[in-house]
């Protein structure tokens, strides 16, 4: 495991301005301020890194602390550069340790991460845990914005909801994580340029101010707003236009120039799609996609990508394969079976 | 029998290339040809969307293909992604039959009163990529005529040794999160015969299940394929009544693919047969 991802030293930690971000009134009983607490979250991510799980007390207690954490952070919440943004993970942990030693260890680089850390892939827990821990241990330098998959209904179908009974034998730990999923911020907003979000825009919102007037603190509702920046697409044809499923939008160039545009901005970035090269760049590039879970579900063979923006605002793509494990599955390779 | 009108058989291993050129099997005269590669690039991606006319599934496993050839006709059947799409409803039925999403009134009905000024669908097509594929025939592959004979499940049900076992995907697609929608195909060949099933699975979460299965099977040795295409649908409610009560994960069985196909009612059977041209006969097996 790469210890030097790992964030032991507690000195460091009490000089650096990121504990100063953290102290609203109402935090005095998480305890955080304290080195032992430090101590704790430390040992906690250490534990992680190793894809061994909290207990489920832990977990609770973790959660608690994020929350205190998330509550204060905007729906547009304000990131600084340089930064390095990343899309859908979905329970592929081994793969986030792999993105963390492409991008630089946390919180050496800082991170922003657009949603989609759970279902689907078979370390959901462990991944969703680790980030959780981490945006705790140094607040301003990751952020975590909500995806669709944070969600109670869709985990579940998709498998958080099977992942936390088997692993803990009862719902509690899906419970104390997707009461938190509420507080994440829905979108970010990196030097007022680039605008961050897991899904798009929607018709029924024309300005940043739009979305910070959302009360986000509740369970995705399957429609308006909140829904869309989570689910939408966009799509080759210009305008708005209603999904062939029967809900849910998809919104052409012509909106997303207009929206760039009103609100001074010279980028979408979200992620909610699987693209096998791990970005793309669409409607002449006023939005990009960016997907960082390489083999997605441990079956598609498509690369991962991460977008680092430096000091400047420039950004480059880093692009990653899977790295095989032992443990893990391969789905390719199934035994033969009798099948009729 | 509704299925029958633009036989599938009259496709030609024309709109894709395969990509395997070496067998991954050969036993008594028959060849297997299998690739199994990682999902389509966008530039594929662009290429394939301008001749289907209709978004590809997220998932879509263009370059996947089994081939299952007789040597010395020349007489094959193979399955992939590209052709089973083409047969997809691309413009939407005009009776309004396509499958909705089970919030979609609740979603328009809410949408309605934001009065946002959106009411186009965009291209409306069968979203969820159903199709009557039961694979692409090559050019020396004689036509399948309706049969009453049947294949014979208890010849498969013996445990004999399995020679080569491959399954692949074709596509897949999770349907912006609501269920899924999946064309794979499972191949086994057996010392004296051969079986393949090509499925299409399809579970839109609380509105409905479908199965499409196409079988392949061929015994060594007679001078004929048989191919029984099966098509299976009931609602998600009918099914999900059918999941044990006692269990803590009804989602378990609903993923479960097999558990699934034994709880849909068949809505339609049929079996074909494909004889094997004269003087090409297959050769002896032992």
């Amino acid at each position: 495991m790469d210890t030097d991802v790992t964030m032991t030293d507690a000195a460091q930690s009490t000089l650096s301005p990121v504990s100063h971000a953290m102290s609203p009134p109402s935090f005095e009983k998480s305890a955080i301020n304290d080195t032992q607490s430090y101590n704790e979250l430390d040992r906690w991510i250490e534990m992680l890194m190793d894809c061994k799980q909290l207990s489920e007390l832990d977990v609770k207690r973790l959660c608690d602390m994020a929350r205190e954490i998330l509550v204060e952070e905007s729906n547009v919440q304000p990131v600084k550069c340089p930064v390095t943004v990343c899309g859908d993970i979905h329970g592929q942990f081994h793969d986030l340790m792999e993105l963390f030693k492409i991008g630089g260890p946390n919180p050496d680089t800082n991170y922003l991460f657009m949603g989609d850390y759970v279902d689907r892939g078979y370390y959901s827990v462990e991944t969703v845990t680790l980030l959780v821990a981490m945006k705790i241990r140094h607040p301003s330098r990751l952020t975590i914005l909500r995806g669709n998959h944070e969600s109670r209904q869709i985990t579940q179908v998709y498998g958080f909801y099977d992942e936390c009974l088997r692993k803990y034998g009862n719902p509690n730990v899906w419970k104390y994580f997707t009461d938190l999923f509420d507080y994440l911020p829905l979108t970010a907003l990196i030097e007022n340029q680039i605008f961050c979000l897991h899904g798009g825009l929607s018709p029924s919102i024309d300005s940043l101010d739009n979305i910070r007037a959302l009360d986000r603190i509740q369970e995705v509702p399957h429609e308006g707003p909140m829904c869309d920046l989570l689910w939408s697409d966009p799509d080759d044809r210009c305008g708005w236009g209603i999904s062939p499923r029967g809900a849910g939008y998809t919104f052409g160039q012509d909106i997303s120039e207009a929206f760039n545009h009103k609100n001074g901005l010279s980028l979408v970035a979200r992620a909610h799609q699987l693209v096998m090269e791990g970005y793309n760049w669409s409607q002449d590039q006023q939005v990009v996609t960016i997907f960082s879970a390489p083999n997605y579900c441990y079956r598609c063979g498509n690369q991962a990508a991460i977008m680092e923006i430096d000091e400047n605002l420039k950004y480059t793509f880093l692009q990653f394969d899977p790295c095989p494990r032992a443990g893990e599955p391969s789905v390719s390779r199934r035994t033969p079976d009798y099948f009729l | 029998m509704a299925a029958t009108q633009q036989s599938p058989d009259q496709a030609r291993l024309s709109i894709y290339a395969p990509t395997v050129t070496t067998p991954s099997i050969t036993r008594a005269g028959w060849s297997i040809y299998c690739a199994k590669t990682a999902i389509l690039k966008s530039d594929e991606i662009d290429q394939t969307t301008e001749r289907i006319k209709i978004p590809l599934p997220e998932m879509i496993f263009g370059n996947n293909h089994v081939i299952v050839r007789h040597d010395a006709s020349g007489w094959e059947i193979g399955f992939n992604a590209v052709d089973a799409l083409d047969r997809v409803d691309k413009h939407g039925n005009p009776d309004g039959g396509l499958v909705k999403v089970s919030y979609s009134e609740a979603w328009l009905k809410d949408k309605a009163k934001s009065e946002d000024g959106v009411h186009e669908v965009v291209k409306p097509f069968d979203w969820t990529y159903t199709t009557d594929y039961r694979g692409t025939c090559g050019p020396k592959t004689t036509v399948f005529e309706k049969t009453d004979d049947r294949i014979p499940l208890h010849k498969l049900r013996r445990p004999d040794p399995i020679l080569f076992f491959e399954d692949i995907v074709l596509f897949e697609d999770e349907l912006g999160d609501n269920g899924i929608s999946m064309l794979s195909v499972k191949i086994r060949v057996m010392p004296d015969r051969l079986l393949l099933l090509c499925r299409f699975f399809l579970r839109v979460d609380d509105v409905v299940f479908r199965i499409r299965d196409s079988r392949v099977f061929i015994e060594f040795g007679d001078n004929e394929v048989l191919r029984e295409y099966v098509v299976k649908q009931d609602t998600y409610a009918n099914v999900k009544r059918k999941v044990p009560f006692t269990t803590r994960d009804f989602g378990l069985f609903l993923r479960d693919q097999n558990w699934v196909a034994e709880q849909l009612p068949t809505i339609e059977a049929v079996t074909e047969k494909a004889k094997l041209l004269p003087g090409h006969a297959s050769s002896d097996v032992r």
